[in-house]
């Protein structure tokens, strides 16, 4: 009898001594998540603005219709190419930022030479609709030695007011132009 | 008899052509004298290119900030400058022979690509400017009115290119007076 008792209070003291590591597991786990989801969080409040741009002209050191990233770095507002330098423009330089808008039509020279192959000018009612509006960022800064210089950027519609918003919170002045509006008619194209 | 008329032919016919080769000789010698002077002449000016003037005409910024930098870039290819400075550019004030392009928009017609690309006849990109290039002391080099369009392919930006390489052009015909003398202005249209 008595040892059967003892057998029961040894076995009930071992099932209450199994959870407590268990129970120090789950909450280091709360813990971690807790601290990974306060990570997470921070930075998306304020994260690091990055827009694919397209480098119409202006800049010296990066070609013409380049592809790369604009963002902010420290003061300076950075043109990134892959694989290349950046170019880097001090915010304070700046003395004016035009937002304006565009529409172009879309693939460049292989699509128009592959519109004027179509026969019977099928290749014009391709071009009615093989267009693509876009934002435009014109930017007007000085050089060390107080010259003007001036840069061109494209960017994908809407893409513009982020930047703008950006620019604005630095102290540019950024003044919006009239975009190019382009609405389609059955008979046609009208601006 | 037959010998001396043989001999005489051919002393003719060399002696023609002797003459043939050395007639150019010394116009291709003047000429090249003539451009290398031109050459060294224009080489002796640097250019400032000031920021463009809109005029009355309702340019957009972009239009403005690409025919200025694609007049720098076509005035640097004419290599026919010192330097190309900017507007602004401290560096032009210690230069001592310095020319000053300005530009004032006259005419500027906002075109339509997809337009362009549709229709063929309509949608055209037109600018038109006129470019002055005076000295310092105020002195007129040149002052033409010059255009810049896009009709048929390409983007509305096109015609600011278009319009530099035509400036650019018609300053690399340009003879300059020499660093202190002035000339009373070329006008017309390209």
């Amino acid at each position: 009898m008595t040892c059967t008792f003892l057998t029961r209070k040894q076995t009930t003291v071992a099932s209450f001594r199994a959870p407590r590591p268990a129970l120090g597991l789950v909450a280091l786990l709360i813990w971690c998540s807790a601290v990974a989801f306060a990570q997470n969080v921070s930075p998306s409040t304020n994260p690091p603005l990055s827009i694919r741009a397209t480098h119409v002209l202006g800049f010296e050191s990066a070609a013409n219709n380049a592809n790369g990233t604009l963002s902010f770095r420290d003061n300076t507002l950075q043109f990134q190419q892959a694989g290349k330098a950046p170019v880097e423009i001090g915010v304070a330089s700046i003395q004016d930022a035009f937002l304006g808008g565009q529409s172009k039509q879309i693939g460049g020279l292989p699509m128009t030479l592959g519109k004027a192959a179509v026969p019977y000018g099928g290749g014009r009612v391709v071009s009615l609709f093989a267009h693509k509006k876009y934002d435009t960022l014109t930017l007007q800064y000085l050089d060390r030695n107080g010259g003007i210089h001036g840069a061109i950027l494209q960017l994908r519609q809407g893409q513009g007011q982020i930047l703008k918003n950006e620019l604005v919170a630095r102290g540019v002045r950024v003044i919006d132009t009239e975009p190019e509006t382009l609405s389609l008619t059955s008979s046609g194209v009208t601006k | 008899m037959k010998t001396n008329s043989r001999v005489s032919r051919f002393v003719l016919a060399g002696a023609i052509v002797a003459i043939a080769v050395a007639q150019p000789t010394p116009v291709l010698a003047q000429t090249a004298a003539e451009r290398s002077s031109g050459a060294n002449n224009s080489v002796q000016w640097s250019v400032q290119v000031d920021k463009v003037d809109p005029g009355n005409a309702n340019l957009e910024a972009s239009f403005q900030i690409a025919i200025y930098e694609n007049l720098l870039t076509e005035l640097s290819k004419t290599k026919r400058f010192r330097q190309v400075f900017r507007d602004g550019d401290r560096n032009a004030l210690d230069t001592s022979d310095l020319l000053i392009l300005k530009t004032v928009v006259q005419k500027y017609s906002p075109g339509n690509e997809t337009r362009r690309a549709v229709t063929t006849v309509s949608g055209a990109t037109k600018l038109t400017v006129r470019s002055q290039l005076c000295t310092t002391n105020g002195a007129i080099i040149l002052d033409h009115a010059v255009n810049g369009n896009v009709r048929f392919m390409g983007s509305n930006l096109r015609a600011t290119h278009n319009l530099a390489r035509n400036v650019a052009k018609t300053i690399k015909g340009l003879s300059f007076p020499e660093p202190s003398l002035s000339v009373p202005a070329q006008s017309g249209e390209l």
